[in-house]
C-alpha cells in the first residue's frame, strides 16, 4: 500500500548556514497513524513539519505524499490536503465564525461545502468551546481557546494529514489536557492521520501513538 | 503689468535671510540641524543652477534621444533615492522597480504631451521634461512609501500570512491585505493633494506660471492635467511594482522568504 507520507533522505540547513539540521532523515507515515515527534528545543521539530507542507525547502532528499513528490503538487492544493497548525495560533481580526470559515474564502476550497452556524456550534462544543459564540471576536479569546479554534479551522477543510506544531506549549495544564484529548479523539474516532511535535511530557491515554525522537539530525522510533 | 520681474543676484542673496532664521532656531534650541541646513542651502543653489543650465541646453535640443536620455537619467536618480529610503537587503526589488518606473512614467508623459496637450513632436522638451520630472518626483515618494510598507508588513505579519497559506491560500490570497495597504499608503498623498489643491495650497507649477506672467486660467488647466496625471502614474506604477515585488517575497512553493531583520 502506498504510504500517505514517505520522507526519503531529507537534509536541511537554514539559509546561509552549512550546519545540517537534518541529515538524510527518512520516515514513513501510513494513513490513520498518530505520530508523536519528541525532541529537545532547537532540534528542528517545527522545521520538519514546515518542510512537509513546503513552508521551508529541503537541501536534499524527497517527500512523497500518496506517492507523488510534493514539489509536483501545486502549493495551495498541497496545503489544503496537508494542514499545518503553528505553535502560536494566529487569528484574523474578525469573529470566531469568520475565522473558522476563512479557508473557504480561498480559491482552492471554493467547491467545498461551508459549514453552517449550527454545525460550527456543534463542533465548538466538541472542542470544549461550548461557551464561545460564533459571533464573538476571536481576538479576545484566551491562547488555549485560540489553539483549539486553530485546530478546528484546519480540520474544516478536511485535510488528509494534520500537522500540529507544539499545540500545548503555551497552554496551562488544563488547556493542554483538553487539546490532547481532542487530538486523541481525532485519531480514534475520526481516523485522522496526525503528526504532532511536542517537547511536553504528554502521556498518551488509550491511544498508542508511534513515538519518534528527533536527535542527531534524524528520527528514531522509540519502542 | 505682464512683464516678468527679474531677480538679481543681490536680491537672491537677500532671500538667504530665511536660512539665517532657520540656522538661528537650530542654534538656540540645539536642534543639531545647522550642518544639514548649510549643506541643503548650498545644494539648492548648486543643483538648481546646474539644472537651469542643463535645461537651457535641453530645451533647445531637437534630438529626441537626448530628451529620452535625460528622462532615463531622471528615473535612474529616483531609483537611487528609493534605494536609500527602502532598506531591504533580502528581496531583489531594484531592477523591476526601475523598469516599471521607466515604462509607466514614459507612457504617462507621452499620454499627456501627445494626447492631452497635443504637442508635436511628442518629445518637445519644453513640455516633456517638466511633465516627466513631476511624474517621477511624485511617484518616487509613493513607491518608496509603498515598498517600505510592503516589506515591513510582510515581516511583521509573516505568521498570519503563513497561517493563510497553511489553510490553502495561494500567495495572492495570503497577502491581499498587505498588498492593498501598501498600494493605498503610497496613493494617499496624491489623493490628499487633489483634495487640498486650490484650498490649502497653490501648487508650485501653477504659482510659477502665474508669477512668470501666464494667464491664471491657462495655468489652472495645466495644473488640473498635472494633478490627474500624478494620481494616474502613481496608481499604475505602485500597483505594478507591488505586484512584481510581492511575488518576489515568496519562493517557488509560495513560501514566505522574508526573515526577521
Amino acid at each position: 500500500m502506498t504510504p500517505l507520507l514517505d520522507i526519503k533522505n531529507l537534509s536541511f540547513a537554514y539559509d546561509g548556514s552549512t550546519a545540517l539540521v537534518f541529515d538524510r532523515l527518512s520516515v514513513t507515515v501510513q494513513e490513520g497513524e498518530f505520530i508523536l515527534v519528541k525532541g529537545p528545543s532547537g532540534s528542528g521539530k517545527s522545521t520538519l513539519l514546515r518542510l512537509i507542507c513546503r513552508l521551508n525547502q529541503p537541501r536534499d532528499g524527497s517527500i512523497l505524499f500518496l506517492g507523488n513528490n510534493i514539489t509536483t503538487i501545486a502549493p495551495a492544493k498541497l496545503r489544503s490536503m496537508i494542514s499545518y497548525v503553528a505553535q502560536i495560533p494566529q487569528m484574523i481580526d474578525a469573529t470566531v465564525q469568520e475565522n473558522l470559515i476563512l479557508p473557504f474564502s480561498f480559491a482552492i476550497n471554493a467547491d467545498k461545502l461551508k459549514p453552517s452556524t449550527e454545525e460550527l456550534r456543534e463542533m465548538l462544543r466538541k472542542f470544549y468551546l461550548a461557551d464561545v459564540s460564533p459571533d464573538q471576536s476571536a481576538m479576545k479569546l484566551s491562547i488555549g481557546q485560540k489553539q483549539r479554534l486553530a485546530i478546528m479551522r484546519a480540520l474544516l477543510q478536511q485535510p488528509q494529514l494534520l500537522l500540529l506544531d507544539e499545540p500545548t506549549s503555551a497552554l496551562d495544564h488544563e488547556s493542554a489536557s483538553m487539546v490532547f484529548a481532542i487530538i486523541e479523539r481525532l485519531n480514534t474516532e475520526d481516523r485522522k492521520t496526525l503528526i504532532t511535535v511536542t517537547h511536553s511530557d504528554y502521556k498518551p491515554g488509550e491511544v498508542k501513538p508511534l513515538i519518534y525522537t528527533l536527535n542527531q539530525k534524524s528520527l528514531h522510533l522509540s519502542l | 503689468m505682464n512683464q516678468i520681474i527679474d531677480i538679481s543676484v543681490p536680491q537672491l542673496l537677500i532671500a538667504l535671510f530665511f536660512i539665517l532664521i532657520a540656522q538661528a532656531s537650530s542654534f538656540i534650541y540645539h536642534l543639531g540641524l545647522n550642518r544639514d541646513i548649510t549643506i541643503g542651502t548650498i545644494r539648492t543653489f548648486a543643483q538648481l543652477f546646474l539644472m537651469g543650465y542643463v535645461l537651457t541646453f535641453i530645451l533647445k535640443t531637437s534630438n529626441p534621444w537626448i530628451v529620452l536620455g535625460v528622462f532615463t537619467v531622471m528615473v535612474f536618480s529616483a531609483m537611487f533615492i528609493i534605494k536609500g529610503r527602502v532598506k531591504e537587503k533580502q528581496i531583489p526589488y531594484i531592477i523591476p522597480t526601475f523598469l516599471t518606473m521607466l515604462v509607466s512614467y514614459l507612457a504617462t508623459a507621452l499620454f499627456v504631451s501627445g494626447l492631452v496637450i497635443g504637442i508635436t513632436p511628442w518629445w518637445e522638451p519644453r513640455y516633456f521634461i517638466p511633465a516627466g520630472g513631476m511624474i517621477i518626483g511624485n511617484s518616487m515618494s509613493a513607491l518608496a512609501i509603498s515598498l517600505e510598507r510592503l516589506f515591513r508588513d510582510m515581516r511583521q505579519q509573516k505568521e498570519v500570512v503563513e497561517m493563510k497559506l497553511s489553510l490553502g491560500a495561494n500567495y495572492r490570497e495570503a497577502s491581499l491585505d498587505i498588498f492593498r495597504n501598501a498600494v493605498t499608503a503610497g496613493m494617499i498623498p496624491s489623493i490628499n493633494a487633489m483634495m487640498g489643491v486650490g484650498l490649502v495650497f497653490i501648487p508650485g507649477m501653477m504659482s510659477g506660471q502665474i508669477l512668470a506672467g501666464t494667464d491664471p486660467l491657462i495655468a489652472i488647466r495645466y495644473q488640473i492635467v498635472v494633478m490627474l496625471m500624478l494620481v494616474g502614474s502613481t496608481a499604475v506604477s505602485s500597483v505594478i511594482v507591488m505586484l512584481i515585488v510581492r511575488r518576489r517575497c515568496f519562493g517557488t512553493a509560495e513560501e514566505v522568504l522574508l526573515t526577521p531583520r
